[in-house]
C-alpha cells in the first residue's frame, strides 16, 4: 500500500464522520450551541482547580531547577554540552510531563465523584460527555501551558549556553532550537493522547487504579515497535496477545523525536503529521467511550 | 435540553474500526522512521566486543535509551581522567548500542582503539589487533549512519593517517566530500591522500575537483590554487620526491607501525637487510645500497636488524 494511500484512509475516515455530523446538523446543532459553553466552563473550572493543586506547582519548580541546573554541564566540550542539554532537557519534560499528565486526568473525574461534588454540577443542564469533553480540555490547557514554559526555560537554558560556551571548528554549540522546539510540542501531543486514555480509564475505575493503570499504560506505549516486534517472531496465544496490546496501546513512541533532535539528525516532519493523525484518532476513540462508560456509570 | 444516545454496539464497531484505519497509519510511521521502528535495530546487537547491553536490556528501555546513553558517556568521562584505557571499552560499546546515532561517542570509541590501545600495545600482533578493531568500529559507525560525513571522513582519515591505506582512504574521503554538509577540509583531504603517495595521475583531477568545490571560501580556494601550483611546478622534481617519502616516512616512525604489517603497500618496499623502506620497484637499498632479494618480505616476515 502506498505511502499517501495509508494516510489517506484515516483522513477520509476522519472527513466521514465530519459528513455525518453536518448531514445530521439539525439534530446536533442545538445540542452543540448547548455543549460548547458548558465544555467551556467546566474546562475553565479544570484549570482553575489544577493551578491550586500543590503537586503541579512543585513539580513546574523543580523541572525548572533541573532545566537550569544543565549548565553544570561545562566541563564538557562544547559539543558534548549541547547534546546533553538537549536530550537530558528533552527528557525531563517528556518524564515530568507524563507524570503531571497522569496526576492531573486521573484525579478529574474520580476525585469529583469521591468528595460528590459531581451531584452539584449533574445536576445542572450538563450532560455527562460534556463534562468529560469538558474536564479533557481543561486538562490539556493546563498541560499545554506547562509544556510551554518547560521549553521556554529549555530554550533560555540553550541559547544562554550558546552565548556562554566558546566554540571551536572541531567542536561547536549548536542549540539546534527548530528540533528541540518541534520534539517539546510532539512530547505535547502525546501527553494528549494519554491523558484521554487516562480519562476513560477513570470513569471506569478509581484514583488508585487509574494511576497505577496509567504507569502501566505509559511503560508500553512507550515500547509499542518491541511488542509489534515480538508478535512478528511469536506464535500462537502469544501472538494474538500480544498483537491485541499492540492494537489496543496508545502509540507513544511516534511522537518520540528526543534521539533525532539530540544527534543532530533530519527530522521527518511527515512521520510528525501522521502520528499526530493517528493520536487524534485514537483520542477521538478514547474519549467516545470514556463518554458511553461515565454515562452508565451509577454516581 | 435535547438527549442523544449512541447504542454501546455502534460506539464499540466505530471504536474498532477507527483503530482498524489507524493500523496502516502506523505501518507507514514505521516505515518512515526505520532508525527508531526497524526491528533489526533493537533485536540485533551490533556489539564490537559483545560488552555492550543485550537487545532486551536496549528493548526494555523503551524511550529512555538516549539518557541511558548519556549517563554511561558521563561515567565514560570519568574512567577516562582515570588513565584505566581498556575499562573504557565496555562503556563505549554500551554508549553506541544504546544510542547508534551518537556520532561523537563512534569517533572516540573507534579513535581509541586505533591510536590509543594501538599506541599501548607492546607487542605488533596486538597493534594490528587494535587498529583492526578501530577500523571495524568506524566501519559499524557508517553503517549505523549512513548519512554523516563525519563517520564517513573519520574511517576515511583512519585509513590514511593511521593504516597508511591511502587508496582506501581516498574512496571514503571522495564519499564523505560528496554528502550534504561536509566542510571545505573534506575537499582538501581528496587530494592530500595522493599526494602523500605521490599519484600524480588521481592527484591532479583530484586538486581540479577540489578548487570547483567551496568557492565561497577564500583560504580554501588560496589554499588549493597555491597546491595546484606547487605540484605543476614540482611534480618531476625529485628532491620534492625525497621530502614527501620522509615526511610518510617520519609519520610511519612516529606511529611505530612496522612497514611489513601493510603487505600490499603501495608506494613503499621494506628492505629484508635494515629494515627501512626504499621506493616501491627498487633494486637496491636506497640506505644499505644490498641488493633486494627475489621475493620481497612477506606479511609476517619480520626484517632482520
Amino acid at each position: 500500500m502506498s505511502a499517501q494511500l495509508t494516510r489517506l484512509i484515516p483522513l477520509i475516515g476522519l472527513i466521514l464522520v465530519a459528513s455525518i455530523i453536518v448531514i445530521t446538523r439539525r439534530a446536533w446543532a442545538p445540542a452543540l450551541g448547548h455543549s460548547i459553553p458548558s465544555i467551556w466552563r467546566i474546562a475553565k473550572v479544570t484549570v482553575a482547580e489544577a493551578r491550586r493543586r500543590r503537586v503541579v506547582q512543585a513539580v513546574i519548580v523543580l523541572v525548572i531547577v533541573i532545566l537550569l541546573s544543565m549548565t553544570f554541564f561545562s566541563y564538557l566540550s562544547p559539543q558534548e554540552q549541547s547534546r546533553m542539554i538537549i536530550s537530558s532537557g528533552l527528557t525531563a519534560i517528556t518524564v515530568f510531563g507524563i507524570l503531571l499528565s497522569i496526576f492531573i486526568a486521573a484525579f478529574l473525574i474520580p476525585h469529583e465523584i469521591e468528595t460528590r461534588t459531581i451531584y452539584a454540577i449533574l445536576s445542572k443542564p450538563v450532560r455527562r460527555f460534556e463534562f468529560v469533553l469538558g474536564k479533557y480540555i481543561g486538562a490539556l490547557v493546563v498541560l499545554g501551558v506547562i509544556t510551554a514554559a518547560m521549553t521556554a526555560v529549555l530554550v533560555l537554558v540553550l541559547l544562554a549556553q550558546s552565548r556562554l560556551v566558546q566554540s571551536t571548528a572541531e567542536s561547536a554549540f549548536n542549540p539546534n532550537l527548530p528540533a528541540v522546539i518541534f520534539a517539546a510540542f510532539m512530547n505535547y501531543c502525546a501527553l494528549a493522547v494519554l491523558t484521554g486514555l487516562i480519562i476513560l480509564i477513570s470513569t471506569l475505575s478509581s484514583t488508585t487504579m487509574t494511576v497505577i493503570s496509567a504507569f502501566i499504560i505509559w511503560t508500553v506505549g512507550s515500547m509499542q515497535s518491541t511488542f509489534h516486534d515480538l508478535a512478528e517472531k511469536a506464535y500462537g496465544a502469544a501472538k494474538v496477545l500480544l498483537l491485541v496490546i499492540y492494537f489496543i496501546v496508545p502509540k507513544l513512541e511516534n511522537f518520540d523525536f528526543r534521539q533525532e533532535a539530540s544527534n543532530y539528525m533530519p527530522i521527518s516532519v511527515i512521520s510528525g503529521w501522521d502520528a499526530v493523525l493517528h493520536g487524534i484518532g485514537y483520542t477521538i476513540v478514547v474519549l467516545l467511550l470514556a463518554a458511553v462508560f461515565f454515562n452508565d456509570r451509577q454516581v | 435540553m435535547q438527549t442523544f444516545r449512541l447504542s454501546r454496539w455502534s460506539v464499540l464497531i466505530f471504536a474498532i474500526g477507527m483503530l482498524l484505519l489507524l493500523m496502516p497509519l502506523q505501518e507507514a510511521i514505521h516505515r518512515a522512521r526505520p532508525d527508531k521502528f526497524s526491528p533489526t535495530r533493537k533485536m540485533q546487537t551490533g556489539s564490537m566486543f559483545g560488552l555492550g547491553p543485550t537487545p532486551a536490556v536496549i528493548a526494555s528501555l523503551g524511550g529512555f535509551r538516549t539518557v541511558a546513553a548519556d549517563l554511561l558517556w558521563l561515567q565514560m568521562e570519568r574512567v577516562w581522567d582515570s588513565g584505566n584505557w581498556f575499562a573504557l571499552l565496555p562503556l563505549l560499546d554500551a554508549v553506541t548500542q544504546l544510542d547508534p546515532h551518537f556520532v561523537l561517542a563512534w569517533k572516540v570509541y573507534g579513535w581509541h582503539c586505533a591510536y590509543n590501545l594501538n599506541a599501548e600495545s607492546e607487542t605488533i600482533v596486538d597493534r594490528k589487533y587494535w587498529l583492526n578493531r578501530g577500523l571495524e568500529i568506524l566501519q559499524g559507525a557508517v553503517e549505523a549512519n549512513p548519512n554523516s560525513w563525519e563517520m564517513v571522513f573519520e574511517l576515511g582519515w583512519t585509513y590514511f593517517d593511521r593504516a597508511h591505506e591511502n587508496y582506501r582512504a581516498a574512496e571514503y574521503v571522495k564519499e564523505a566530500d560528496a554528502m550534504p554538509g561536509s566542510p571545505s577540509y573534506v575537499s582538501r583531504m581528496s587530494y592530500r591522500v595522493y599526494e602523500h603517495i605521490m599519484d600524480f595521475k588521481d592527484l591532479f583531477p583530484a586538486m581540479q575537483h577540489a578548487v570547483k568545490e567551496h568557492t565561497d571560501e577564500h583560504a580554501h580556494m588560496r589554499v588549493v590554487t597555491r597546491d595546484i601550483e606547487w605540484w605543476t611546478n614540482h611534480w618531476n622534481d625529485p628532491q620534492e620526491h625525497r621530502r614527501q617519502i620522509v615526511i610518510e616516512n617520519t609519520a610511519r616512525q612516529q606511529r611505530a607501525l612496522p612497514y611489513y604489517l601493510f603487505p600490499n603497500d603501495p608506494y613503499w618496499v621494506v628492505c629484508p637487510y635494515d629494515g627501512l623502506p626504499s621506493p616501491k620497484g627498487s633494486k637496491v637499498c636506497q640506505t644499505c645500497g644490498r641488493p633486494f632479494p627475489q621475493t620481497q618480505p612477506g606479511a609476517t616476515t619480520a626484517p632482520a636488524g
